[in-house]
């Protein structure tokens, strides 16, 4: 199983970057709503195993840590937060600017 | 009086929190949401004055363990020397903050939510210092950047949904990384609170994911205070922002990062403190020098003066960089110093551009407006000497602290690019000076009455004090240094001296 969330994170970690770079703020957004399940995918795995002195490690049977779930929990609601208003900010911003390529939303540059 | 003391790390969070909360039912009524914030700010900067001089008499940390969980289990708030002391100036910028928006003629001030995000933004803040707990500070961090960007995307500036745009997503990204650096340090040391893991770094500080999560957390927190590599969406951020706000973001929120690189390289990570100060000194010896050449080069004052933000975060930068107890003290007073002063002098800048008839910051728009407002001419003069560290105001002894300190290790080169960088702090406040107020107007300009002064002229006031009367903040640094030298202080208040 290590293996694959290992390969998991790294292929989501990939394509949330590469569509980070990308010129379409659409596909940008994409692109941070990918790496944040990448994260959250790799928080997960933190409590999956033993760690070295997790809280809980005090219990007899290997069981998972709940603490990590509780803060994919937290980071799920942020992201989510965040998400909805960069969707927000591009509604307006395709609007007013009539365009969805980054280069041409800077026209702050004095 | 019990209750509220055994809660007092509480307060400065609790009280602004509670306001925004009431801030939003009272809508209806624009003065009384006014009056309620400003009361709100006032309450909560008396109780962080509070916690400040509680913790300073006591001589010892003040903790609280939230929901009764004690400590490394529960999130603790841990109020010492440092954290009380930033939670202060942040608290008593953000209230001149409130006054300058009470009085401002913006249409932003009279959106409904505008209080409510405002206190936010405090409790945002004050959370971030306050909280013992790296995830979080992590929370608190996300509450100060998305209310921080709503402020700015809601502006009258018409770029201002492009420059939150901007910010939102590098801070975004700034959350992703901290979330990383969060996993990998909680899989490596299985705690999240910060005594318990500066305590489980220190013992065994060979875990493999260690040096990625501090990489992690210098990137996460350089991009919080605008670090020179990282500093690319702050003046297009800093100039969009309503001047209330920009003022804000500015001075207070961008230390945020120096809160983060003080906590790493005097509790979390002391055994590779030394890498970490190589970094900072690096990064911001260049932050001084493109800040302060950037600034020269702009054709905008409050442009010029979120490079110029660049910059004396670089200077901050470099005294947590020397790490010396001397050089930790004049950073401290520095931080506070340059809050007082860039807050003053944006306000000053947003108050000239709101008294022209089409708003606009722009020196080609500016020129010469200033000649029919002495005052604010006066106030820009006193805040511009300060910045560039001139007596009799305070920021001369920030200035005077951090060379000593560089004298003291010795650091000539870096010395050399400090004075440079003081010298090009006065050439472009000088000529903005000179723009707005000393030159002839190209033609006749329509002006305005626009936002009233008493902020800035407040925070200047604090500015002259701070510079004849230095020796409390002087010394209120000196022992904050002193216990940042030890960290068993912090860790010993949290885990009760294990």
């Amino acid at each position: 199983m290590d293996i694959v969330t290992a390969v998991a994170v790294g292929t989501l970690f990939a394509l949330g970057i590469f569509q980070i770079l990308r010129r379409n703020v659409i596909r940008s957004a994409m692109g941070l709503m990918i790496l944040a399940s990448a994260i959250n995918l790799f928080l997960l795995s933190t409590g999956a195993y033993q760690g070295v002195a997790a809280a809980y490690s005090a219990y007899p049977a290997p069981r998972s840590d709940a603490l990590p779930q509780a803060l994919i929990l937290t980071a799920i609601v942020i992201s989510m937060g965040g998400t909805a208003f960069v969707l927000a900010l591009l509604y307006v911003i395709s609007d007013r600017y009539q365009t969805s390529d980054q280069d041409e939303v800077s026209q702050l540059r004095q | 009086m019990e209750i509220l003391f055994e809660h007092l790390p509480l307060l400065p969070i609790l009280i602004p929190l509670a306001g925004a909360a009431v801030a939003l039912l009272l809508r209806p009524n624009g003065r009384l949401q006014v009056g309620w914030a400003l009361a709100t700010m006032g309450t909560a900067l008396a109780s962080s004055g509070w916690l400040l001089t509680s913790v300073w008499q006591r001589g010892a940390p003040l903790t609280f363990a939230s929901g009764g969980w004690l400590p490394p289990f529960g999130i603790v708030l841990v109020a010492d020397l440092l954290a009380a002391m930033l939670v202060l100036m942040s608290q008593l910028v953000l209230f001149s903050g409130l006054l300058y928006a009470a009085g401002a003629g913006d249409r932003v001030v009279r959106t409904p939510g505008f209080y409510s995000l405002f206190l936010l933004l405090a409790t945002g803040l004050s959370g971030a210092f306050l909280t013992g707990d790296l995830f979080n500070l992590f929370v608190f961090a996300e509450l100060l950047v998305i209310s921080g960007t709503i402020l700015t995307a809601i502006g009258d500036d018409r770029y201002g949904v492009e420059a939150a745009y901007k910010y939102f997503y590098i801070s975004l990204l700034a959350s992703a990384f901290m979330l990383l650096a969060i996993g990998s340090l909680y899989v490596s040391y299985g705690t999240l609170n910060m005594a318990d893991l500066a305590a489980r770094v220190g013992a065994d500080p060979s875990a493999p994911l260690l040096p990625a999560a501090i990489g992690l957390l210098l990137a996460t927190f350089m991009i919080k205070s605008a670090v020179f590599p990282f500093h690319f969406w702050q003046p297009d951020f800093h100039t969009a922002a309503p001047t209330a706000v920009s003022a804000m973001l500015s001075s207070v929120v961008v230390k945020l990062g120096v809160y983060g690189f003080l906590r790493m390289t005097t509790l979390l990570f002391v055994q590779q403190a030394e890498l970490i100060q190589w970094v900072l000194l690096l990064l911001g010896s260049a932050g001084v020098l493109v800040g302060g050449l950037s600034a020269v080069g702009t054709h905008n004052v409050k442009r010029m003066l979120a490079y110029s933000t660049l910059a004396q975060v670089g200077f901050i930068l470099i005294g947590v960089g020397w790490g010396t107890p001397l050089a930790l003290a004049a950073a401290l007073v520095f931080t506070v110093n340059h809050s007082l002063i860039k807050a003053a002098l944006l306000m000053l800048a947003g108050a000239m551009a709101s008294r022209i008839q089409e708003k606009s910051a722009a020196f080609s728009a500016l020129t010469g407006a200033g000649r029919s407002f002495p005052l604010p001419g006066a106030l820009f003069f006193a805040g511009a000497l300060a910045l560039a560290g001139i007596p009799p105001t305070n920021g001369f002894v920030s200035k005077l602290l951090l060379f000593r300190s560089g004298i003291a290790v010795q650091g000539w080169v870096i010395l050399a690019l400090i004075a440079a960088g003081g010298l090009l702090t006065l050439i472009y406040t000088m000529r903005a000076f000179q723009r707005i107020w000393w030159q002839e107007p190209a033609g006749p300009l329509a002006l305005k009455a626009g936002d009233r002064l008493l902020a800035p002229a407040l925070l200047l006031g604090l500015v002259l004090l701070l510079g004849l009367w230095a020796s409390p903040l002087v010394q209120l640094a000196q022992e904050t240094a002193g216990w940042l030298q030890t960290p068993a202080v912090y860790i010993g208040a949290v885990l009760g001296g294990q």
